[in-house]
């Protein structure tokens, strides 16, 4: 079950998150739910794979403001640097920060898990 | 005057909308902003369009994001700084680009709400102070009264009525709707003066009674007043008429003003006002047409249409995501030669409702078009259609092209050319497979806009029918300047063909004109052999009509593209 502590140790900006949740720890935790359930870094993967980048941007601007918004900083920074590559849509190897990417969000999903 | 707005305010939430495709994000600026605000939501610009259309007189701010799939942030405030109302409802915009930032502000946004969000404090001092500006600029700007009549504008009146009148729920109030019937002829013909002069002497009146009826009044836009008067006796409004128009006739001279009034009798206080004014226009507008009339009260049967009206609009959503939508096909046959050939078909729209059976498609189109989501229907029909000529190529070989309707609302759309790409180009199909009808009233509705969208239509390949030829105001001279490929005479032509010469003669001319100009010619509602016969010795190059064929479900036009296969 995810409690702030697993959060914080998971390096998410807890105060923040919290903060922009009003202070609600079971609504922060809900959110943050809904965060782990969501798909779109898969479609992600997808679309730079199939190099629709245009796609590709679109769908990483929203993730950025999803984990942004929850300071969930971890999944947040490698999304960030993918978003602003792909919005001049540069042509590059974006193997490793998705992958970096992917990795967080599992150690997030497990923890939910645990 | 502002201390009635902001005694109104007093006791008021004020409406907010939400414009994210994020749900995540919907949900956690939602829990925000709802502290203070009422929240509605939307997940793109073309949802958060039909929401500002729908709650513009209430929503006080907007949330908007900027990237969105269907409509993005920047589309939505370019129509809404293109339209004199919905400019003046603030937007606030959310993003994380400094670039964005800027645009928006340039495109007409108040503020913007950096992403990842500020904290809730900050973020609701924004929304504060933009609302705060907006409606301190709307007193500065507003006027209370109409300068030609001197009744309050129609604010004011929704304004005055909620502090004086809704609160005292022991008094039964009538709401009035007073039209002035074609005042827009008597401007032309006789100059705005006089138009005024007329105005001016009804608008004294209207205040004279509702000063007696212990009511108030507004003129609510050019030709129509409201009036919100203690209840009375339905023969009452009679007096009223003739008072209104004994008055307005001082100043028309030769000119005979007439008026339609509309009255929705002991008015739920529990509604809307401008519901509650909408019921009466309800029943003022049901005396279109209707001379010698003089008011027509709300009743159980407008009511009973009203709710049905509502349940169709409420169940469009459910009806498009679960198909229930059908489309029939009519086929077209080829006359010219010696003997019918199918060539194409037309796509017929039917509703099957899960409660209220087979609607048909004149209650439910008038209907969208009334509310601006006729797009959504015309979308729904290119796909399936596009779809289905895709199966007839696969299973039989051939393209059996299927015209489709387009609406006047989705000329004005500026994706019309591209959203129809999409859909030929996603089934494998070339433009020329889809035809596109436009109804002739959209031409002479705005000629040059719809002048533009179709010589742009037809560069790219689609076919382009004039429907209903010869049911407006068109004449034969448009054939030489408009860009259409095909047209299709008005069905009340075909009808009378056998039993009128001057039908015959005029279905006869259309098609000589219309061969002059090298544009083929279709006639539909062909119901006879008659009449079958009288078109193909004008020389009518296209019939379809219940003589050949009604309209059919995808599977039995099947059966009559093998049988033309075969023959």
């Amino acid at each position: 079950m995810l409690t702030l502590e697993k959060l914080e140790e998971f390096g998410a900006n807890v105060e923040d998150g919290l903060g922009r949740c009003m202070n609600n720890e079971a609504f922060y935790l809900r959110l943050v739910g809904m965060v782990i359930s969501d798909d779109k870094l898969d479609r992600l993967g997808e679309l730079i794979e199939a190099n629709e980048l245009d796609g590709a941007f679109e769908t990483a601007h929203a993730l950025k403001g999803m984990y942004g918004n929850l300071s969930l900083t971890p999944v947040y920074t490698p999304l960030c640097e993918m978003t602003e590559y792909l919005r001049k849509r540069t042509q590059m190897d974006y193997g490793p920060l998705l992958l970096e990417a992917k990795r967080q969000k599992k150690i997030l999903t497990d923890l939910a898990g645990d | 005057m502002k201390h009635i707005i902001e005694e109104k305010n007093k006791n008021f939430r004020r409406l907010v909308l939400i414009v994210d495709d994020e749900q995540i994000n919907r949900v956690l600026l939602g829990s925000i902003v709802q502290k203070q605000y009422d929240v509605i939501f939307a997940e793109n610009g073309k949802e958060a369009y039909e929401a500002i259309k729908e709650y513009q007189q209430k929503i006080s701010l907007i949330l908007l994001d900027i990237l969105m799939p269907e409509m993005n942030g920047y589309s939505l405030l370019e129509v809404l700084k293109k339209d004199p109302v919905l400019r003046k409802i603030p937007v606030i915009v959310l993003t994380s680009d400094r670039s964005a930032e800027v645009k928006s502000l340039q495109m007409g946004a108040v503020d913007f709400i950096p992403k990842p969000y500020d904290m809730p404090d900050v973020i609701m001092a924004r929304i504060g102070r933009s609302i705060e500006l907006a409606e301190d600029r709307f007193l500065i700007n507003a006027t209370e009264t109409d300068a030609l009549t001197g009744l309050y504008v129609r604010e004011f009146f929704y304004i005055h009525i909620s502090r004086y009148f809704h609160s005292d729920s022991n008094r039964q109030m009538d709401a009035i709707v007073l039209n002035v019937n074609k005042l827009r002829i008597v401007n032309e013909l006789r100059g705005r003066e006089y138009g005024d002069a007329v105005l001016r002497n009804i608008g004294a009146k209207i205040r004279e009674i509702a000063e007696r009826s212990e009511g108030i009044a507004c003129r609510s836009e050019g030709d129509c007043f409201f009036i919100y008067a203690v209840h009375r006796d339905a023969a009452c409004y009679a007096d009223w008429y003739d008072e209104i128009v004994a008055e307005a006739n001082k100043a028309a001279g030769n000119s005979k003003i007439t008026l339609k009034i509309g009255v929705y009798q002991n008015a739920d206080k529990n509604m809307e006002i401008e519901r509650i004014f909408d019921r009466a226009l309800i029943a003022c507008n049901t005396l279109v047409n209707q001379y010698g009339v003089k008011y027509a009260l709300y009743d159980e049967e407008m009511h009973n249409k009203e709710l049905y009206s509502e349940k169709l609009l409420g169940d469009m959503d459910t009806a498009l995501e679960k198909k229930q939508f059908k489309i029939f096909y009519q086929p077209k046959y080829r006359i010219s030669g010696d003997k019918p050939v199918l060539c194409s078909a037309e796509a017929l729209v039917r509703w099957s409702h899960p409660d209220l059976g087979m609607v048909s498609p004149g209650t439910f189109i008038p209907l969208f078009e009334m509310n601006g989501l006729i797009y959504r229907l015309d979308r729904y029909v290119w796909e399936e259609a596009a779809i289905q000529v895709r199966a007839w190529k696969e299973a039989f070989g051939v393209v059996i092209p299927v015209s489709v309707n387009v609406s006047r609302m989705d000329v004005y759309e500026s994706g019309l050319e591209n959203s129809l790409m999409e859909i030929v180009k996603s089934n494998g199909l070339k433009p020329e497979d889809l035809y596109l009808e436009i109804t002739e009233s959209a031409y002479t509705d705005n000629s040059e806009q719809i002048v533009d969208v179709v010589t742009g239509l037809r560069e790219k390949g689609f076919v382009v029918e004039m429907d209903d030829f010869g049911s407006g105001y068109s004449s034969l001279n448009m054939l030489a300047t408009l860009p259409i490929d095909a047209l299709k005479l008005d069905m009340r032509f075909i009808r009378n063909i056998c039993t009128s010469g001057v039908d015959y003669r005029l279905v006869k001319l259309m098609i000589d004109t219309a061969a002059l100009m090298s544009i083929p010619t279709i006639a539909e509602g062909v119901e006879t052999e008659e009449q079958y016969r009288l078109l193909r010795e004008v020389g009518c190059d296209i019939v379809q009509g219940y003589y050949f064929s009604k309209p059919v479900p995808a599977e039995e036009f099947a059966e009559l593209i093998k049988k033309e296969l075969t023959a």
